[in-house]
């Protein structure tokens, strides 16, 4: 599991690569730590590299989207494939995210 | 050339100015905390300190008035801008709780008016910060008096001529009709919460097919957290925690399922909940998801209904993009949710 940010103007992206599954959630959680305090930015959670997702990935998506939301940022979720988009439906947060 | 006078008072500014400013701090600190705390939402609350061009320009004009600047009452000047003009009574009543009121210089621009005269109206006090000699004045009115009150300003004083009478007239008799505007926000504003404290009342009282489903009435049946026990047990299949998430967005997916009074999104809920849970077992039941949100139950009741009612891949489509605004994902959304309801067969085959 790879994850990468890059900064570009207002928007910042991070793209996720591999499988954010409860191992390595871990590190990605700590490789995520930039985004937290953001304002006013548009961050892009890039899944085109993203092959699945468990129930502690959802957890960094959420906790990103609520700092986001406490810091005047906004986040969108982009380039989902089937399984994943599967994930964000059951569970139900399938509204709450911007997906694009 | 300055006077004596002017000079000292102007000496007497420049020292006290720290005062003023760390006054003005804590004056709008406190006039937003006590807002805040009160849940009064403003236009807005700023205060300035007289620049000494400013109150060089006032002693030449009545400087034999003040005999130190302990005289002067509008070095720090604070102004709260408010929506509503009984907020500007609230507001002043609580400025009379945090401020000690100097009431022989204090004056209610709003009750000077004759019966039949038109004009400036705002509240002014002038204030003493405990811990400090120095006075201040606030100000309170409400957005369209500020808006009259700047308009004036800027056509009057600004130009520093004296407009003629026609004219005058004209900016009077529009402070008239703000007035008007003014009453009849905060009489709306009454009138909207009265409605809002009757639909509570049949909401609590069951009486749900008398309330009209829109915005205000559906987030007070959602105040009742009427999918709890939906939601519950569909945590329960993978012992998972709800996440608490906004349920409005649902409101143009209800509408378009038919539903026109809370009691129509009552009946689809106890309708379809069953199958709903049904649905989520299965989809669930096989995976180690241990989060969800709490737009599950509601989600998948719409998707019942949706499928039950014969509105297929489209209706489906329809919905995601009510929810999710129109988008290209919403189709896979639309034909994946589609497909693993296909499996159960009591809900594509109504």
């Amino acid at each position: 599991m790879k994850t990468t940010i890059v900064e570009n103007g207002n928007q910042w992206i991070a793209s996720f690569s591999g499988r954010l599954d409860t191992a390595a959630a871990v590190q990605t959680a700590e490789d995520v730590k930039p985004l937290m305090e953001l304002s006013n930015k548009e961050i892009i959670l890039d899944c085109s590299e993203l092959e699945y997702i468990s129930s502690s990935g959802l957890r960094i998506f959420l906790s990103i989207r609520k700092e986001a939301a406490t810091h005047g940022s906004k986040v969108i979720v982009r380039s989902i494939n089937a399984d994943i988009r599967q994930v964000f439906m059951m569970t139900g947060f399938i509204s709450l995210f911007e997906i694009q | 050339m300055m006077d004596l006078h002017t000079e000292m008072i102007l000496e007497e500014y420049r020292e006290a100015r720290p005062v003023f400013e760390k006054m003005q701090t804590e004056v709008l600190q406190l006039l937003r905390d006590t807002l805040n705390k009160n849940g009064i939402i403003v236009t807005a609350i700023e205060a300035r300190i007289k620049t000494e061009e400013s109150l060089a320009g006032k002693l030449a004009l009545k400087g034999a008035k003040y005999a130190t600047l302990s005289d002067i009452t509008d070095i720090l000047g604070a102004r709260i801008i408010t929506f509503y003009t009984d907020d500007v009574d609230r507001i002043a009543a609580m400025a009379e709780q945090l401020f000690e009121i100097d009431w022989a210089n204090s004056v209610d621009k709003r009750r000077l008016h004759q019966l039949d005269s038109f004009g400036y109206n705002s509240l002014h006090y002038i204030c003493r910060l405990p811990g400090y000699d120095f006075r201040f004045e606030l100000q309170l009115r409400t957005t369209l008096q500020h808006a009259w009150a700047s308009i004036n300003h800027d056509t009057g004083y600004k130009s520093g001529v004296e407009i003629p009478r026609e004219y005058m007239r004209r900016i009077n008799r529009l402070a008239g009709l703000l007035e008007i505007a003014d009453d009849e926000f905060s009489h709306i504003r009454t009138e909207i919460n009265d409605y809002r404290r009757r639909v509570q009342q049949l909401v609590q009282n069951g009486k749900l097919d008398d309330v009209l489903l829109d915005g205000d009435t559906f987030r007070s049946y959602l105040d009742a957290k009427p999918f709890a026990i939906l939601n519950k047990r569909i945590a329960a299949i993978n012992q998972a925690e709800i996440q608490e998430v906004p349920l409005i967005r649902y409101l143009g997916v209800l509408k378009e399922l038919g539903c026109t009074t809370l009691g129509d999104v009552n009946r689809l809920r106890t309708r379809y909940e069953e199958d709903a849970y049904t649905l989520a077992r299965h989809q669930l039941g096989n995976t180690d998801l241990d989060i969800i949100s709490s737009a599950v139950g509601l989600q998948n009741i719409c998707i019942v209904a949706i499928l039950r009612q014969g509105g297929g891949k489209m209706g489906l489509l329809r919905m995601f993009n009510a929810l999710n605004g129109h988008n290209t994902d919403n189709e896979a959304l639309a034909e994946l949710t589609y497909n693993q309801a296909s499996a159960l067969s009591f809900i594509t085959q109504p």
